[in-house]
């Protein structure tokens, strides 16, 4: 029962991270139609960016503020140099084109910063762990937990209360009808992947506190693709719930079902529970189900 | 074949010479010559290292020729083709170390070939059970599903489970002798070489001859618009898990047919890059032909070949990027399909079509 309790705790820790990036995937396709498979890629820039930089000896915050603004900017010139050309092409060409960046990224990281794993030293939180009751929490997962929450929060309230983020939500919503009414499409597909670099650096930079940082870091950015098909592509709740779900199931199939299937059970869990959820549901909790005419 | 343009005088007489598919004379000698080129020319002329370069466009070719399917013909994105190349190689080469097989069909050499056959069956059986979401998803959760088929195959049945067989730890290495095809012993570049030719033009004529039968109209109506084929009377599920199955059979076959080449086989041969890479190629030579499929291969491999040429003699001054290789690779592969889609979307094939339009028409090409 404990290894139940603290394996759900864990779950819904890590989920909190991928709700993170989950959200700024949704929030590309929502606002620009575009599937972005390049996701695992974008957590990996912006963790080793604010690594860099807290190796460097600025403060974890400063680091993470950094990386921030560089992935603000890279943001916006990966779109500006290679999605906005792809405006009203078909799906399949831009998600490739979101391969090939994935790729693009992916050599160049490691060109630039090598296959070894990294670990953020000194460690950025205290590795004595906390005790609730029965449960016992590394404070990693408790802090990128809290630190998920507090972000995800002003995501939420930057789409509710800011003219930027209004712009966007229109946008999402009906492109046309946003575009008469003055807002810049080309500037919220430009914010969209801002806002989706900046997400997926912190998710990156947490991830890569727990258990240190390398390219398979970027897998758990793939883990994203799950979580998102869960909640349903175009649903911003349904993007958070996916990633809690994720989290959960990951650690409880790490756990349980170890035993039985040694080995990487923990890494292909959440696939094997999408296919046979899409099976059963084949728009997700949230998605929309459109309704197709010849 | 809409795309041939037949000179001024030709007539089709009977229905036979309207489809036959080398309608004149002039192509019948250009194929003639391709093959005359390739059975004889590159054998004669090649040495051991361009041998394998053709082998490895070769099974470019036969990977790519399922994903062509799937995605250019029937509509069905799969980012998950090389867990069926998997599938197809494992299943082989566990037929050949496992099974004790009578002396007389090892000395015969049937034992590889059969392994083969069978290995495509069972790549296509297990391509159609990961196939089976499309008959209720589509678009990008049918991607993922795809891409869910790579990682359990791949990452998790064949890297811990199948790679326990026999004891033998992650590598299964092939012996030699094993690998026969008839009085053949595959063990030179030369025998893969015309190995891969024969299967290569096998499937190629499959696919081209599949697609212009009921089967392949039935596959591209469900790629153009699946409700409406519905509506026109064709069962799309069936069809469209038939082209699953094709597919599968071919990458099942590549497969199988890859490990007379390697020495060895780990379940590092068929990474999810290599997925990718397959439907990389597949769009850089165009999407929806046969020919584009060929272009990509061939335009891929040599590329990387030569982009290898470039860096080696730097690698001379910067060890460093000896290791880096692979690596200058991955973003190289990134960058080139970015630029495709961008300035080339139609592919190679529409540039190749549009210059052989040009001289078909020439001195009027307007």
């Amino acid at each position: 029962m404990e290894l139940f309790l603290m394996t759900i705790t864990t779950g819904v820790m890590v989920g909190g991270i991928y709700a993170l990036v989950a959200l700024g995937w949704v929030l590309i396709y929502k606002c620009s139609g575009v599937l972005n498979l390049a996701m695992g890629e974008l957590t990996l820039i912006g963790a080793y960016v604010s690594l860099t930089f807290y190796q460097m000896g600025v403060p974890f915050l400063l680091a993470l503020l950094l990386s921030l603004i560089i992935g603000f900017i890279l943001g916006i010139l990966t779109e500006r140099i290679f999605l906005d050309r792809l405006i009203g092409q078909p799906v399949l060409t831009v998600i490739m084109v979101t391969v090939g960046l994935s790729f693009f990224f992916k050599g160049i990281i490691q060109l630039i910063w090598g296959t070894d794993t990294r670990v953020f030293s000194p460690s950025v939180f205290p590795l004595k762990p906390i005790i609730i009751g029965p449960l016992i929490i590394g404070q990693v997962y408790l802090w990128s937990f809290i630190a998920a929450i507090i972000l995800l929060c002003i995501f939420v309230c930057f789409f509710k209360y800011t003219r930027w983020g209004l712009a966007m939500q229109a946008t999402a919503d009906d492109e046309m009808a946003a575009l008469s009414l003055g807002v810049s499409a080309r500037f919220v597909y430009a914010a969209a992947w801002a806002i989706a670099f900046m997400a997926a650096g912190v998710g990156g930079t947490l991830l890569g506190n727990i258990n240190g940082l390398n390219v398979s870091v970027g897998y758990l950015g793939l883990l994203v693709l799950p979580a998102v098909v869960l909640g349903g592509l175009n649903s911003v709740p349904g993007a958070i719930v996916g990633g809690i779900v994720i989290g959960i199931l990951q650690n409880l199939s790490g756990a349980y079902l170890d035993r039985y299937f040694p080995g990487g059970v923990k890494e292909v869990a959440p696939f094997v529970f999408m296919a046979i959820f899409l099976l059963f549901k084949p728009h997700g909790i949230w998605g929309w189900e459109r309704i197709e005419r010849v | 074949m809409s795309t041939t343009w037949l000179p001024c005088g030709t007539y089709h007489q009977n229905y036979a010479e309207d489809q036959s598919l080398w309608q004149t004379k002039f192509i019948k000698g250009k194929m003639i010559l391709l093959f005359a080129i390739l059975f004889m020319g590159i054998p004669l002329f090649a040495d051991s290292y361009w041998l394998s370069v053709c082998n490895t466009i070769g099974y470019t070719i036969l990977g790519a020729l399922g994903v062509q399917l799937l995605i250019g013909f029937c509509g069905q994105v799969t980012l998950g083709h090389a867990a069926f190349l998997a599938v197809g190689a494992y299943t082989s080469t566990l037929l050949i170390l496992e099974i004790p097989w009578p002396q007389a069909l090892m000395d015969f050499g049937i034992a590889y070939p059969l392994s083969i056959v069978i290995a495509a069956i069972t790549a296509g059986i297990v391509s159609v059970i990961f196939g089976l979401p499309s008959a209720r998803v589509k678009g990008f959760y049918l991607i993922l599903t795809t891409m869910a088929a790579q990682f359990i195959i791949v990452d998790f049945i064949i890297t811990q489970y199948v790679s326990q067989i026999g004891g033998r730890g992650q590598a299964f290495s092939i012996p030699p002798e094993a690998i026969k095809v008839g009085p053949f012993t595959i063990d030179s570049d030369i025998k893969v070489y015309f190995m891969m030719l024969t299967i290569v033009i096998l499937c190629v004529t499959l696919v081209v001859n599949l697609l212009r039968s009921r089967v392949g109209r039935a596959w591209v109506a469900i790629r153009d618009n699946d409700i409406s084929a519905d509506v026109m009377g064709i069962n799309v599920i069936k069809y469209k898990l038939l082209a699953f199955f094709v597919a599968g059979f071919i990458g099942g076959l590549a497969g199988a047919f890859w490990i007379s080449n390697l020495a060895a086989i780990s379940p590092e041969h068929f990474p999810w890059f290599w997925s990718l890479w397959l439907v990389g190629v597949i769009l850089i030579g165009g999407v929806g032909s046969i020919h584009g499929t060929i272009f990509g291969s061939i335009f891929m491999v040599v590329v990387m070949e030569l982009l290898q040429f470039a860096v080696m003699p730097l690698a001379d001054s910067y060890p460093k990027l000896l290791m880096d290789f692979l690596f200058i690779k991955e973003a190289a592969f990134g960058l080139a399909i970015c630029a495709f889609m961008i300035f080339e979307p139609n592919g190679l094939s529409y540039r190749w079509w549009q210059i052989k339009n040009y001289f078909n028409l020439w001195p009027f090409s307007y």
